[in-house]
């Protein structure tokens, strides 16, 4: 790329950041929503944001959730990951791959999960009423809803640690061993010190999900009013009765402001965490700890997490979806059905909804990837003041969560004439998917773009490729594998998407994931788990490609 | 001819200064070698007449077109230049077959089809690969992959071909071989080739001529003869040879000649520095003009024999001489005190 077309596509893209994040602001400080003729100017919005005890409410109740899940995940996936890297734990070859799956499926249906399984009418609650007499949890209590946020992302601290732990080579603990430390002792002397950053990092990055919680908080916080700040604005939507736009404005406004010092703290922690992995040692091939007896206490703990976090839920979710009732005497083999998804298909929006994440996901992130690369590109190898504009510009949408970001764009494509037309079509939704997963889509296709030499391009000039040349020619074809596993992993991050569409929900762009959160508002149980079942299925399907690509590019 | 003139060319990183001035003409047909350390600059000056540093003053002109001018703010993109460039690393682009590898740069020349194939598989001929165009660079030993580098970059004949560090990554053996093969291949070309290298052994086997260069300005250029036989500074005979050092006060001066002191030994040696009398000044001798003699004379010295090391086509001797030690190489010595002669004329006061 040439420098005019790299400022070019810089700048388009700081447009496409500023443009909903300034419109937020500005809608902020008016007296009505934005489109009305007559607006003024002023600070009632936020005075009355200021004056609303509820939110004060919502925001001590995200203050609390993300403190105490941040407490549970940290230790629970520091060990966890310890465990799986470093022993010589039984069973951890088909343990690893499960533990990732909380990350992959969506929070609001593995919300449903809970409450199917673990609510007050649920089956395991059912079950051990019938066996115990009493049951000992209460599912929809502020504590309840802190273990469950805790305990599902337990796998974004173990992603983070077990992989400084992989890539730190054996050598350092051996040579602690060495010179005469125990294994408990090298642990906590030489790798824990060592992987810390990591830690650090992969626990503020769960405090900041924390701050965003949408799906869990919406589900389980509802019967008893608990909200959060996601839920307060979602809830705010239909507590005027008219579109109270300024009053969502102001709290869009305190999410970003609270989440932007958090990303800048990821950043900052993040160059942190890479100073100790790059003085690794030589990363060979690792001995494994052994831990004596203590291994079958450590696989019970890792087999209650996985049985609480992943198959508790799912399981009953899949079952709640294939059979017409339940309840104390009811044997469930007796009641299995089909209806349930016979019933899916009679409703056009939901066919058409299931349709649409698939083309979303694959087309529209076939798409996305190919943005995040053209972006990628146009800073690629060129140190310069733009560059470092981008870098954090893309940091910018990183601070919506996605039920924020899908309400910005949404007000993008009401406010722009040109962009009108298109509000109710997948263009809008695509634009909000790939906005809101900008800095991670980045991420993905800069990974890549990495691993080439800077000489192989420079090959290509010398030969005399111009530098439009060389990108296509040479630095495309090279990252083709890269792109392509970015693109499975987008599949399934746009698959799992529920929250970004909120907002945008109309006909015609109907996704599984914004279906879901509107249904559980209408209490259509039925369908609800109907369509979280497809949906799982189709994230394992997604999962299932991902693993088999997975081996073939590795043998 | 000139074919690559460089005139006063400055280049820095920031704040820190990697070139200080650099000129240097390299004529038509000549095989140039940039000897350096590691952080002399020598990459960096390879990359800037390439085109991929870009330096902040000075100018580089390729035959006679300027390719770079910095005060005229000329500066030709690389692919513009049509140089031919061996990278270190080599460089081949892993997803492109040796044939492909080679004849991209033909591709982008719109080479026609039918010539494209001849003068590919001409050049894989030169240089020993005609059989293995399909294969792929991974498919190849480290010694195969470099010709093809070499292949790729001679293709489409640059005015000058440029050579980083090209046997670096060759075992010993290899290397040896590499050396006379790839000075033959340039020289039957005509080509007119710069070269990198930190070794002083390899730039005096295939260069004719030699930039030696130290913390980003050129110390002495010459033929390998020269820099070997005629260093200008301690650091030029330091780097082109083993040498044994002998530190000292100029005693006095005479006709060209310089007196130092070894131990109470008086030697006299040609004054390279042009030292007054009671500087402190080094004296420099290659090991391999020490003599062991018979006995007392000028410019002679007793010396203790500390150990002897066999080395195959000879010995290697340290000696003792006061607090100093002297090496020489030689056939076996017994043990004890011997003479050693350092002849005037090859022993150089700095």
């Amino acid at each position: 790329m040439n420098r005019a077309t790299r400022i070019a596509v810089i700048v388009a893209m700081a447009i496409a950041v500023l443009a909903p994040i300034g419109l937020v602001v500005y809608q902020s400080f008016l007296d009505g929503p934005f489109f009305q003729p007559k607006i003024s100017f002023t600070l009632s919005a936020y005075e009355f944001v200021l004056d609303d005890e509820d939110f004060f409410d919502a925001l001590y109740n995200s203050c609390i959730i993300a403190f105490g899940m941040t407490a549970i995940a940290v230790p629970v996936g520091a060990l966890l990951a310890f465990l799986m890297t470093r022993t010589d734990l039984p069973g951890r070859r088909w343990i690893e791959p499960v533990i990732l799956v909380p990350m992959f499926v969506s929070s609001v249906v593995l919300a449903f999960g809970f409450v199917v399984s673990l609510g007050p009418a649920g089956f395991v609650t059912l079950w051990f009423k019938g066996v115990f007499g009493y049951v000992p949890w209460y599912l929809y209590s502020k504590w309840m809803l802190i273990v469950i946020a805790g305990l599902t992302h337990v796998p974004h601290i173990f992603l983070y640690t077990s992989s400084a732990l992989r890539s730190l080579g054996s050598d350092v603990e051996e040579a602690a061993r060495m010179t005469g430390a125990g294994p408990l002792r090298t642990a906590m002397t030489v790798s824990l010190p060592m992987v810390m950053p990591n830690i650090l990092y992969s626990a503020v990055l769960v405090f900041f999900l924390g701050f965003e919680l949408f799906g869990l908080p919406l589900v389980l916080g509802d019967p008893e009013g608990i909200l959060v700040l996601a839920t307060y604005l979602y809830k705010l939507t239909n507590k005027l009765g008219t579109p109270s736009y300024q009053l969502m404005a102001v709290v869009v406004v305190a999410i970003i402001c609270i989440a932007l010092p958090l990303v800048a703290l990821q950043r900052f922690l993040l160059r942190a965490a890479n100073r100790y992995v790059s003085v690794k040692g030589k990363a060979a091939a690792q001995k494994p700890v052994s831990i004596g007896v203590w291994r079958w206490p450590a696989a019970a703990m890792i087999t209650a997490w996985l049985l609480f976090t992943v198959v508790v839920p799912l399981s009953g979710l899949v079952l709640r979806a294939f059979v017409s009732s339940w309840g104390e005497g009811v044997n469930l083999l007796d009641v299995l059905t089909l209806a349930h998804f016979r019933e899916l298909m009679e409703f056009p929006n939901l066919t058409r909804g299931i349709v649409n994440t698939l083309l979303i996901a694959s087309v529209g992130g076939a798409l996305s990837v190919g943005v995040y690369t053209v972006l990628n590109l146009a800073a690629h190898r060129w140190p310069s003041g733009w560059t470092r504009l981008m870098d954090y510009l893309v940091l910018l949408p990183r601070a919506m969560p996605g039920l924020v970001a899908g309400l910005a764009i949404f007000w993008v494509f009401l406010f722009t004439p040109f962009l009108a037309p298109l509000r109710q079509t997948m263009i809008a939704i695509w634009v909000a998917y790939t906005l809101v997963w900008l800095a991670y889509g980045m991420r993905l296709v800069s990974g890549a773009l990495l691993q080439i030499g800077p000489e192989l391009e420079e090959a290509g000039r010398i030969v005399g490729a111009s530098p439009g040349r060389v990108s296509r020619d040479l630095t495309i074809p090279l990252i083709k594998v890269g792109l392509f596993s970015s693109w499975l992993l987008i599949f399934v991050t746009f698959m799992r998407e529920y929250s970004t569409g909120v907002y945008l929900l109309a006909p015609g762009t109907e996704v599984i994931g914004s279906l879901l959160v509107s249904l559980w508002g209408t209490g259509a149980v039925d369908l609800v788990t109907a369509l979280s079942t497809v949906n799982i299925a189709m994230i394992g399907g997604g999962l299932l490609l991902m693993s088999l690509f997975g081996k073939r590019s590795h043998g | 001819m000139a074919k690559l003139i460089i005139d006063d060319l400055h280049l820095s990183y920031g704040s820190t200064e990697i070139l200080k001035g650099i000129t240097a003409t390299f004529a038509q047909g000549e095989i140039v070698a940039l000897l350096g350390r590691s952080g002399s600059g020598k990459t960096t000056l390879l990359r800037s007449i390439a085109g991929l540093e870009e330096p902040k003053k000075g100018v580089i002109s390729i035959g006679d077109q300027p390719v770079f001018d910095a005060a005229a703010g000329l500066n030709v993109p690389s692919e513009k230049r049509g140089l031919g460039l061996v990278f270190q690393s080599y460089a081949l682009w892993p997803h492109k077959t040796v044939f492909e590898n080679v004849a991209y740069g033909l591709r982008l020349r719109n080479v026609p089809k039918a010539d494209l194939q001849q003068r590919v598989a001409t050049v894989l001929d030169g240089v020993g690969l005609g059989h293995l165009g399909d294969r792929y660079p991974h498919q190849m030993s480290g010694g195969q992959q470099q010709r093809v580098a070499l292949a790729r970059a001679l293709v489409y004949n640059p005015p000058v071909i440029l050579l980083d560090e090209p046997l670096s990554n060759l075992d010993a053996k290899l290397r040896e071989e590499a050396r006379i093969w790839i000075r033959n291949l340039i020289k039957r070309m005509n080509l007119t080739a710069v070269f990198v290298t930190h070794d002083q052994i390899e730039a005096m086997a295939i260069a004719d001529r030699i930039v030696l260069l130290d913390g980003g300005r050129i110390v002495q250029a010459g033929t390998p003869e020269q820099l070997y036989t005629e260093p200008v500074s301690l650091f030029a005979s330091e780097f082109m040879g083993v040498n044994n050092q002998i530190l000292s006060r100029v005693q006095d001066k005479r006709g060209g000649y310089a007196r130092i002191d070894l131990s109470g030994h008086p030697l006299w040696g040609k004054d390279r520095a042009g030292k007054s009398v009671s500087d402190e000044a080094t004296g420099v001798i290659r090991l391999e003009q020490v003599e062991v003699v018979d006995g007392e004379g000028e410019n002679r010295v007793p010396a203790e024999l500390e150990t002897s090391v066999y080395l195959g086509s000879h010995w290697e001797h340290v000696f003792r001489c006061g607090d100093q030690t002297l090496r020489a190489f030689g056939r076996p010595l017994a043990a004890g005190t011997h003479w050693l002669h350092l002849p005037p004329e090859q022993l150089w006061v700095f």
